[in-house]
């Protein structure tokens, strides 16, 4: 008897994930269940013990509920929208005509797809569970009450699982089947995580712990989030905390807390499969294809800005490819919207030009890769028809340094001006100072920034590369800034000279790329 | 002679209105062991009527049925009978090409026993055995060509859709495809609808031809047949006369802009 497709597409899924282990494949089911053991037995336990008075102390603390609450909450959003982003990346739909040519139900498809996952998903449930049940295990716990937790975290997290996968084959649907979609989910991927991460910060240095503390904020925070299925958990876990070795003393609380769970993730499941046939289709969804517009005032003040003549249609070009990209500009608003909650919440009141200068020409240096690493991003190819053209490597350096000095010294005096003005009695000549210095500084970073590019090229969006090079360009600057130890005098013809370098050994692999 | 594909009406409109006509009301018969080949210009409709045959996208009106499974209403037996490679189809890169053909084989039911064998005497066939492991992220577009036929045929389906089945392909693989798509049908009896760009390849193996220009089949025939109607010496010219082409004095009128240094 042949195998159930979803149990084939599974199965498949499963493989794909695993192809770059593929040597140790049939083991590694049994080396993952091993390390998770010792894991769970061993290491989070010792890692727990480090801190476990002022765990347990907070787990029997008033803020308790609220503070679980907040934490599954997030890590639900962070499962849901992870299978989500993963596709947003790379939307491809040529698969699904292979899906679609065989006789196969888009329900199993779909089924296949969330189970070849699972196992993944699981290594994480398994740690994040394995660490509340160290928390929890001191206080006397019995079997069944940290079962009961497991089985918590596991429908709690395979539930927002199941409906990332889902959303996931919907938009991989809508978006995958025109460049303008598959641009837009790309962009959607980048910001989708900016919740999580506001979350995140307002965690760390926003004082959420010191705001849950007080019982009308606190109980507010249950309300709103006591209608999430994520949440449904969190009261059975603090109530086994309260009643270590008694699950009779909040029975009913945890039936139907976990009851509901269940019948959450039953109905998801149910939804979900009744969606699967709009999630699998390759009917066009539009046949307005995306056209360009005259040029207007900005790319005539570009080309003016170029010299005009060729070279101005060169940098012309440059920005409309750039500026047409949607998934370009999510990575604009995406750093700027970083420096702001870096500054709402991880800011200190005391120092504000730390925030200014320090900070933000640290991640304008991300930006100025994220612009300019676009160079080689299009491919070797792309880079050929400039080596072909006569002075074509001069051209588009050029035209790449240019182009990004004209992105990134608009956000850099804006940024820096809102923020240095919202300094309590600020001057106009520190505000001019201000100014001066982040430009100067990244306006180094971009030149920097286009070495490290050429010097290391990404000739793919999917190559680790590019994301190499974000990490190195603020990581130089940030070795610059304390050997230069924040002395402007010294770090800012430093960072140039340092940014000359890399564009000088950049622009000479340029002409050996083969 | 037994038809098993056979349409009426077969249209799939899109757009407000309809005003898009991929395929406009399509009749065409196609026999038992025959190769017959569809021609037609870039977006003519060659790629819907293929999705059509094979229940992957529904008509808008119209039916179908294939080895006398209707599209509509019995897809899945349409799927079991068919075997297709489409134009420009997916692959898993993270696959080697060996668990790549044991998928495809899942996915078909092909039993467990007879697959591992076949698997192998296509990969041998293909000249991808020595590669079977090899994750197909490092096939050359030709060798992945090569496992989509593989793929199409891994459950020996009694007809086969080749999408541009040898666009992708060096002189010799092309003609190993030829070759296997004349033993197909000669010796094994297969019915091969194949859609090409390649008009000698197509003169080369098919039957007979279709030739279909904005969603509308204009010539159905052997390719003497619409050379002799079209009144033309060639089926180049008989295609072109039928689909339209550029007047060769427009070839070089580009050229009267171009301002002298």
């Amino acid at each position: 008897m042949s195998s159930p497709k979803w149990l084939v597409v599974a199965r498949n899924e499963y493989r794909v994930y695993t192809s770059r282990i593929r040597r140790i494949r049939p083991h590694f089911p049994y080396l993952m269940v091993g390390l998770l053991a010792i894991y769970v037995a061993f290491i989070a336990p010792a890692v727990i013990g480090l801190f476990i008075d002022d765990l347990l102390a907070f787990f029997l603390s008033q803020v308790a509920v609220a503070m679980v609450q907040i934490l599954l909450f997030m890590i639900f959003v962070y499962f849901t929208i992870l299978p989500i982003t993963y596709t947003l990346k790379d939307t491809q739909t040529e698969l699904l005509e292979l899906f679609l040519a065989a006789p196969i139900k888009p329900s199993d498809v779909l089924l296949g797809e969330f189970l070849g996952q699972m196992p993944f998903y699981a290594i994480a449930v398994t740690v994040i569970a394995g660490l509340f049940t160290a928390i929890l295990a001191p206080l006397g716990l019995d079997m069944a009450q940290m079962a009961m937790i497991i089985m918590i975290f596991a429908v709690t997290f395979f539930s927002a699982q199941w409906i990332g996968t889902v959303i996931a084959a919907l938009l991989r649907t809508r978006l995958g089947k025109t460049a303008r979609g598959r641009d837009f989910g790309k962009a959607l991927a980048l910001v989708m995580a900016f919740p999580m991460i506001a979350l995140m910060y307002a965690t760390m240095g926003g004082g959420l712990l010191e705001a849950l503390a007080d019982p009308g904020t606190s109980g507010m925070v249950k309300t709103a989030l006591g209608w999430l299925p994520s949440s449904w958990g969190a009261e059975v876990i603090v109530g086994f905390a309260s009643n270590p070795g008694n699950i009779g003393a909040v029975g009913l609380e945890t039936l139907t807390r976990f009851g509901g769970l269940v019948a959450f993730f039953v109905a998801a499941l149910w939804v979900g499969l009744k969606a699967a046939n709009r999630a699998y289709s390759i009917e066009p969804t539009t046949f307005i294809a995306s056209r360009a517009m005259p040029d207007g005032a900005f790319y005539k003040t570009v080309k003016r800005l170029g010299g005009g003549g060729s070279f101005g249609t060169l940098l012309v070009s440059v920005f409309k490819d750039y500026g047409r990209r949607l998934e370009n500009l999510s990575k604009i608003a995406y750093v700027v919207g970083l420096l702001v909650l870096m500054n709402v919440f991880l800011g200190d009141p005391e120092h504000p030009q730390y925030m200014v200068l320090e900070v933000a020409p640290l991640i304008f240096s991300v930006l100025a890769v994220f612009v300019v690493g676009e160079v080689t991003l299009r491919g070797k190819e792309g880079l050929f028809i400039y080596r072909k053209a006569p002075s074509g490597v001069g051209r588009l350096v050029k035209a790449r340094l240019l182009h990004g000095l004209l992105v990134l010294v608009p956000i850099t005096v804006a940024v820096t001006a809102v923020r240095t003005m919202l300094i309590p009695n600020v001057t106009y000549a520190s505000l001019l100072t201000n100014i001066g210095i982040t430009v100067l500084i990244v306006a180094a970073n971009v030149v920097l920034a286009l070495g490290l590019s050429l010097l290391n090229p990404a000739f793919t969006a999917k190559s680790g590369k590019f994301n190499v090079n974000a990490m190195i360009a603020p990581q130089l600057g940030f070795v610059i800034l304390i050997i230069s130890r924040s002395n402007w005098g010294l770090y800012i013809p430093l960072i140039w000279f340092v940014g000359i370098v890399f564009l000088y050994l950049g622009i000479r692999k340029l002409s050996r790329i083969e | 002679m037994k038809a098993v594909i056979k349409s009426e009406g077969l249209s799939k409109y899109y757009g407000k209105g309809g005003e898009i006509r991929a395929v406009d009301g399509l009749d065409l018969e196609v026999y038992e062991g025959e190769t017959f080949g569809l021609l037609g210009p870039n977006g003519a409709g060659k790629t819907t009527v293929v999705r059509l045959l094979n229940g992957i996208i529904k008509p808008t009106s119209g039916t179908a049925t294939v080895k006398e499974f209707d599209i509509l209403e019995q897809e899945n037996n349409v799927k079991r009978v068919t075997g297709m490679l489409a134009e420009s189809p997916g692959l898993y890169d993270k696959l080697s090409g060996y668990e790549f053909l044991e998928f495809m084989g899942a996915l078909y039911d092909v039993p467990g026993e007879i697959l591992k064998e076949r698997i192998d005497e296509l990969l041998k066939l293909f000249g991808l055995h020595d590669r079977r492991d090899h994750l197909i992220e490092g096939y050359s577009s030709g060798m992945k060509q090569k496992l989509l036929i593989a793929a199409a045929l891994i459950h020996d389906p009694p007809i086969l859709f080749l999408d541009e089945p040898t666009s992708t392909l060096d002189p010799r693989a092309s003609h190993m495809v030829k070759e296997l798509i004349e033993e197909l049908a000669d010796t094994a009896g297969k019915t091969i609808f194949m859609c090409s760009h390649l008009l000698p390849v197509v003169e080369e193996l098919c039957d007979r031809i279709g030739i279909i220009n904005r969603g509308k089949l204009v010539a159905v025939g052997t390719v003497e047949e619409i050379i002799d109607k079209s009144g033309k010496q060639t089926l180049e010219e008989a295609f072109i006369a039928l689909t339209g082409g550029m007047v060769e004095s427009e070839l070089l009128a580009w050229r009267e802009q171009i301002v002298q240094p």
